[in-house]
């Protein structure tokens, strides 16, 4: 049996989910979204749910920012309590040069209309009471930053995606895209056929391998990152507390979990979902050095996903140049969740040709061919 | 009733340490040396412990073994204290703190190095499978370490007052407490490292466990695994089914038969299988009054010879029967039970309530795999073992090499089937790392043959099946 849509979105995260949803307000609802497994099962259902708009790049601020106000009116449009939380994001400096650099990035932020702060230790203490900070230089903190719960924006979507009339298949796994010339033809899965002249990669993890279908090439590398949960406690903590030097960030739900991960530098490239031991020991020890209180706290779970990375820790986004209408969504190097209000917006605007409401032309795949990137230092975890 | 204690008793002798008193509220709470802090509050009469996290519903004792967290309450100013393994001393000081602690005020440090070991064969889980397997494997040569989260080993054992009958089976007419206590003893007898009071939290890679005991995080890194982690309880859907009172059969045998502790003074038993009788014995024998006993099967579901025994006692069982809900606010007062059709449909106009103070639930079990499936072993459902359950071969490898499988969490079957597994798997695993011996091989082929015996006539047939289709060749194993 073969069936023929106008798009076929590959991947039921938020992403993939979220260009469905701005494809279908606008009227285009002839959209299948394909996912190999359950909605969620990458990225999107495995994230700290962190809202942050405290970024060094431009083009990361500027989506961040726009998102966070689209964020703030998604309950509303989805019809649906999605737990964002406004408590603010603490990021803590433990050396002067970055402290530095942090001065410059609020003053970036600032200038881009991002209300951050650069604060002392201090002051840091004054928002997070149970922090040490005898080895804290600085921080910086900006209150419309915050959390949000992941699972809830994912079925929202879902729902209202099914609402308009857009197709949600689950567990069907894509694995080959027929083109011909520079033209798709065909998406192949594991449960038949669909036509089709336009695909959405929004694949996260698995973005290089879709784009590869296509005979397309993106720089795409997956790198596994792992979290956890704590039982629950009353609101104590506000923010979402982050160190780029540690590779560490917590917050608190609104379900009382404490909800944290932390980087592991020598991570191979790869396909690996496991949780490790690693993990487990880096990261009570590393949170302890940050609340000592957290000694009494017992971790109920940990888990991993993968941060869809690219060589400037910037998302691909828009068509690519071999192939037409194969549009990327993806390497956003683990903060796609939190830009992707405004990704999916654009995106959706870039396949019905029309104007953009944000130039995303600097995040096209094109700029990998030139040397000279700027790349988003603000990457944690 | 204001003593729920149980002091005298026609099989078990509770021998009660020195009586002392901790601090409840603001009042003065008696407690035995051994009792854990659940018990005493629940001989107290509490039923209220705290309150779910969403809903906010009263939560109360329920698994009796640190797993479901409806016990949680601060201990000396620590929060979610599981109260039912935790035991109670003197001048202790606890509280109840709702469906949400407030955030530790105090550190209480990092206690210092993670304990980080190697070792030879790591045997999860004490019940007779674990106990079987690390025996063979011991008396073999191996360096065995079996791990278990009870203070008490022998599993399920130790609940068993019932004595144990057939005509092949060795341990016929011992009752399963005492058979978990010679195991127990021959397992010493033969160097096994015993770990009590040792959770198993997870697996890693490459056969590495983490074992949570005394509040700290262990580390093993194991040549090769037993896993013989049992089985769960299956629960019910029914309204108010999760009041203070609804019970699965195996909290109510905790409380009554290692806590010496009745649950009540009414109990409405669901489910007349052999546990259901069993259990439903076993309350009588503890001066507990069994109101009734119902069925949703046509017939009873156990062996004649329990439910002879029940209704000798005057206790009727009802089949074509179901529970429609419980009734109470804060704890279970009755229970509103019907009879079903042949198509499993309420009939109309049968409804009828029943008083009782508690529900006790004997519906059967589902093998506990959790650990099984983090190690990758590749499941397969099967409806005649109880659920999903682990491929496995004839030597009860999993698909994973040098993981093996035993007992109720292979399949639920029964004790005796559990133990001939244990005893199947310790030979195998190793041979697998050592070689064959004469007493492998004989182990291997006695279990073997023990199995199909235990596999015939009608009770025998169900878990045949199921076995045949979840058992594999060597080769699939990675």
């Amino acid at each position: 049996m073969t069936e023929k849509y106008e798009a076929v979105i590959i991947g039921g995260g938020v992403n993939g989910l979220g260009t469905a949803y701005h494809l279908g307000k606008k009227g285009f609802t002839d959209v299948l979204v394909l996912d190999k497994s359950y909605l969620g099962y990458g990225a999107s259902g495995r994230n700290g749910g962190g809202i942050r708009q405290q970024w060094t790049s431009e083009d990361n601020i500027k989506l961040a920012r726009e998102s966070r106000k689209m964020f703030e009116r998604l309950d509303d449009e989805l019809e649906e309590d999605l737990e964002f939380y406004q408590g603010g994001y603490l990021v803590l400096s433990f050396h002067e040069e970055e402290a530095a650099e942090f001065k410059e990035n609020v003053k970036l932020q600032n200038k881009l209309g991002v209300d951050s702060k650069f604060l002392s230790p201090e002051e840091a203490k004054e928002i997070v009471p149970e922090l040490d900070i005898s080895d804290v230089v600085a921080a910086t903190f900006n209150q419309s930053d915050g959390t949000i719960y992941p699972f809830k924006v994912i079925h929202g979507y879902a729902d209202r995606v099914r609402e308009i009339g857009i197709d949600i298949k689950e567990h069907t796994e894509v694995t080959d895209i027929v083109t011909q010339g520079d033209e798709i033809k065909k998406v192949k899965t594991s449960e038949g056929n669909i036509k089709t002249d336009t695909v959405i990669n929004a694949a996260g993890g698995w973005s290089s391998k879709v784009a590869e279908m296509a005979g397309a090439e993106i720089p795409n590398v997956p790198v596994r990152h792992e979290i956890m949960v704590t039982e629950p406690y009353k609101r104590f903590l506000d923010p979402m507390v982050i160190s780029f030097e540690h590779g560490i960030y917590f917050s608190q739900s609104e379900h009382g979990n404490i909800v944290g991960g932390i980087g592991n530098p020598d991570e191979e490239p790869g396909l690996n979902q496991k949780g490790s031991l690693w993990f487990l020991k880096n990261f009570s020890d590393t949170l302890l050095d940050f609340i000592p209180r957290f000694s009494g706290v017992h971790m109920i779970r940990q888990w991993a996903g993968f941060y869809d990375t690219t060589p400037d820790a910037q998302p691909i986004l828009g068509s690519v140049p071999e192939i037409e209408r194969f549009y990327q969504v993806n390497g956003f190097s683990g903060h796609g969740f939190m830009v992707s209000p405004m990704v999916d917006k654009v995106t959706a605007e870039l396949i019905l040709g029309e104007q953009p409401s944000m130039d995303i032309e600097r995040l096209r795949v094109e700029r990998f061919e030139d040397m000279d990137l700027e790349e988003e230092g603000g990457v944690v975890g | 009733m204001s003593e729920r204690r149980i002091f005298e008793h026609p099989i078990l002798d509770f021998d009660r340490g020195y009586e002392f008193y901790f601090d409840f509220e603001g009042k003065k709470i008696k407690a035995y040396e051994g009792e854990t802090i659940a018990s005493a509050l629940y001989a107290d009469g509490l039923r209220k412990f705290t309150e779910s996290k969403k809903l906010e519903r009263p939560r109360g004792f329920f698994c009796a073994i640190g797993k479901c967290s409806s016990c949680l309450m601060s201990v000396d100013g620590r929060p979610n204290i599981r109260t039912c393994v935790t035991l109670a001393e003197e001048g202790m000081e606890v509280e109840r703190h709702g469906p949400k602690a407030e955030f530790p005020q105090t550190d209480v440090g990092r206690g210092g190095e993670r304990k980080k070991e190697e070792i030879e064969i790591a045997v999860i889980g004490g019940g007779p499978a674990g106990l079987m397997a690390s025996i063979v494997a011991a008396r073999n040569g191996s360096e065995v370490h079996l791990f278990d989260e009870g203070d008490d080993l022998g599993g399920q054992l130790v609940k068993q007052t019932h004595q144990f009958f057939g005509s092949h089976q060795e341990d016929a007419g011992t009752r399963g407490i005492d058979i978990g206590k010679e195991l127990l003893e021959e397992a010493r007898d033969v160097g096994v490292e015993i770990h009590n009071g040792s959770k198993v939290l997870g697996y890693y890679p490459e056969k590495k466990i983490t074992i949570e005991s005394d509040g700290r995080l262990e580390i093993y890194d194991s040549q090769g695994i037993v896993y013989a982690g049992g089985a769960v309880e299956n629960y019910l859907s029914f309204e108010n089914n999760d009041l203070p009172g609804v019970y699965g059969a195996g909290g109510v045998q905790t409380l009554m038969n290692e806590e010496g502790i009745v649950p009540g003074e009414k109990v409405l038993m669901i489910g007349s299988g052999n546990v259901g009788l069993i259990v439903g014995y076993q309350l009588l024998q503890a001066g507990v009054n069994v109101v009734e006993i119902i069925e949703a099967l046509p017939e009873i579901g156990g062996y004649q010879v329990h439910a002879s025994k029940i209704r000798r006692a005057g206790v009727p069982i009802r089949a074509s029967h179901t529970i429609k809900k419980a009734i109470g606010d804060e704890k279970v007062e009755g229970a509103v039970v019907q009879k079903i059709d042949e198509n499993w449909n309420p009939v109309k106009g049968t409804e009828r309530e029943v008083e009782c103070d508690v529900i006790c639930l004997a519906v059967g079990l589902s093998p506990d795999t959790g650990f099984l499936r983090q190690a990758d072993c590749e499941m397969d459902y099967v409806p005649e073992l109880g659920g999903f359950v682990p491929l496995r071969t004839e030597d009860m490898m999993t698909t994973q090499r040098g993981i093996y499988v035993a007992g109720d969490a292979a399949g639920i079957e029964e004790a005796t089937v559990a133990a001939l597994e244990g005893k199947i798997a310790g030979a195998a695993i190793y041979e697998e790392l050592h070689e064959e011996t004469e007493d492998t091989r004989r182990s291997k082929e006695e279990a073997k043959e023990g199995l199909d015996k235990m596999r015939k006539g009608p009770y025998g047939e169900v878990p045949k099946q199921g076995v045949k289709t979840c058992t594999v060749d060597e080769e699939v194993c990675g």
